[in-house]
């Protein structure tokens, strides 16, 4: 119940922190409570990083498919580096989780063209599984952007009832990053930030329980797609729109303020009047 | 070693991360992190020296705005002695509630000054408060002005401020530009800031810096306070101006780079079809 509440507050404290120093942030309240780090550590939402297996392949490096200092690739089922007593999926999570990433991958190319993408899959002690969709894609110097980066991390949890319902439940959060190139008019500029998104749905299995590792992928990509199309557009809005919106009420552009109490002057006389 | 020096050690590392933490936090939300980390850390209480200094240190930093009675003054490091700030203009030393960002008392004392220096400075604090009233949100904006020195060598300290706090909306925002100048040159830093929190964590980080010959005349003190605060105000506005364009280009090239809002069809993925094709090219 302590380590519940005393996380709760690290991590309404990360909530407020620049989102830039994550995991400096991190590790510095994790030091304060060194028996919860782990569990703090898989708390947060931080970009994603990309490790290579012994000739070179690359995948994604998180929470979900690490063991200790070590890293689980999808594609050879091996960690790196390698590590004894590791914990590794059933074989016929290993199979589902080979098909994810082969569809998974589809998606990213048609979304993203470009990036790397990554699925990880686990067993729970519940019967059911879990499985984290990632993608990672970065932003090469061009028209003014210095570098920037994507992360999409996708954690679905399933479950069934032991008969044929399936409930797919999904916690979704995007961080960007994006570093302006330094210039005059600006000077450094800079806007990092996380969103994050829940949603949960239920279906009935096929008959039979037919093509169900496919049925499995299928809902799963459907949500995926529909929750990181949602948080595409919120980030569009936010990361744009509201940091503006929030310098742009602490200053006024020149000559503007005059012209938006007026505004707000005439608005509170209407309301006076008619509201 | 003796329980009570390992105290301290366990202490002084509080102190470390409380420090940093509290110094990073947005203006108008550390009070609210320092109640959290008197939870994660127990046994200590937001009046802990720990925490009171690390308030004071945050509130320094972001140039916070104390109010009391009629009066306000901004704490920078710059003001900042052992536990008060010194009010240069109305010779006074200030007692101050970080917490609460109140006044408690102030007393006069006498501190060193020239009359021709005081006449530039109030000239300046006058066309400070204009250009404030012009185009900084009223609720929270102020500005100091201090000097050291004598007429023929001084440098000028200028401070503004503005906060925008609206936590139940999950926003804040601060701009702060910190200014200094001599008879000839006035050298200006500037840090802007917005965080956004709802459902998540997005946060802009601004800084910019400027240089501008300038020439002062004390004979001439009106003149020449409007001249500089014209040219601070100028310079605050071409950076502004800046960010517009910035934000209008930007969204578009930005997100185009990163994920489409649909695949190039213009149709959301067809699963079905795709499950399957690639899972039988898979098996082969």
């Amino acid at each position: 119940m302590e380590s519940k509440e005393k996380i709760l507050s690290c991590l309404n404290i990360l909530k407020r922190l620049p989102p830039t120093q994550i995991q400096k942030n991190a590790t510095a309240l994790a030091s304060l409570i060194p028996d919860y780090a782990e569990e703090l550590y898989q708390k947060i939402d931080k970009p994603l990083d990309i490790g290579q297996d012994e000739k070179g392949n690359q995948f994604i490096q998180s929470e979900f498919n690490r063991d200790g200092d070590s890293f689980r690739s999808h594609l050879t089922n091996q960690y790196y580096p390698s590590i004894d007593d590791a914990v590794y999926p059933s074989e016929a999570l290993r199979k589902l989780e080979l098909k994810a990433n082969a569809v998974f991958e589809e998606y990213r190319r048609l979304y993203y063209e470009g990036g790397l993408s990554s699925c990880y899959f686990w067993d729970k002690e519940d019967g059911g599984f879990a499985t984290a969709w990632l993608i990672r894609k970065n932003v090469e110097k061009s028209k003014g952007i210095e570098d920037g980066s994507w992360s999409s991390i996708n954690v679905i949890d399933i479950k069934t009832d032991g008969k044929s319902k399936w409930t797919y439940k999904i916690t979704t959060s995007v961080v960007l990053e994006m570093n302006i190139i330094q210039n005059q008019d600006v000077g450094k500029f800079n806007i990092t930030g996380t969103l994050t998104k829940q949603k949960e749905e239920s279906y009935e299995a096929p008959a039979g329980n037919k093509d169900l590792e496919l049925f499995h992928i299928m809902k799963i990509g459907t949500l995926v797609e529909d929750v990181e199309s949602y948080l595409r557009s919120q980030l569009d809005s936010v990361y744009f729109g509201k940091t503006k919106d929030i310098v742009f009420q602490t200053r006024f552009n020149e000559g503007e303020k005059h012209f938006i109490q007026q505004r707000q002057g005439l608005a509170g006389e209407f309301k006076q009047k008619y509201g | 070693m003796n329980q009570g020096e390992e105290e301290v050690t366990e202490l002084q590392q509080y102190e470390k991360v409380v420090k940093y933490i509290v110094k990073n936090t947005p203006f108008g939300q550390a009070n609210l992190v320092i109640k959290d980390l008197c939870k994660i850390i127990g046994n200590i209480n937001p009046q802990h020296p720990i925490m009171l200094q690390a308030l004071r240190d945050h509130n320094e930093e972001h140039l916070a705005l104390i109010k009391g009675q009629n009066t306000q003054i901004l704490t920078s490091v710059l003001n900042s002695q052992e536990d008060f700030y010194v009010d240069q203009k109305n010779n006074e030393t200030i007692q101050v509630d970080h917490e609460k960002l109140e006044i408690i008392s102030r007393s006069q004392v006498e501190l060193p000054s020239d009359p021709e220096l005081n006449t530039l400075r109030d000239a300046l604090e006058q066309q400070l408060n204009l250009y404030l009233s012009q185009q900084f949100n009223d609720k929270v904006c102020g500005a100091y002005v201090m000097y050291q020195g004598d007429v023929t060598d001084y440098t000028f300290y200028l401070g503004i401020t503005a906060k925008t706090i609206n936590l139940p909306n999950f926003f804040c925002g601060s701009w702060i530009s910190t200014w200094e100048f001599t008879k000839t040159q006035l050298k200006g830093d500037l840090k802007v800031q917005a965080h956004y929190y709802e459902d998540g964590n997005v946060q802009l980080k601004n800084v910019n810096t400027f240089s501008e010959g300038i020439n002062v005349d004390l004979s001439a003190a009106s003149e020449s306070a409007k001249q500089i605060v014209h040219t601070i105000s100028k310079l605050e506005n071409k950076h502004q101006a800046g960010m517009d364009n910035l934000y209008n280009s930007m969204p578009d090239i930005f997100f185009k780079a990163m994920r489409r809002p649909l695949p190039i069809t213009g149709t959301k993925m067809n699963w079905n079809e795709n499950v399957h094709k690639l899972v039988a090219n898979l098996k082969q």
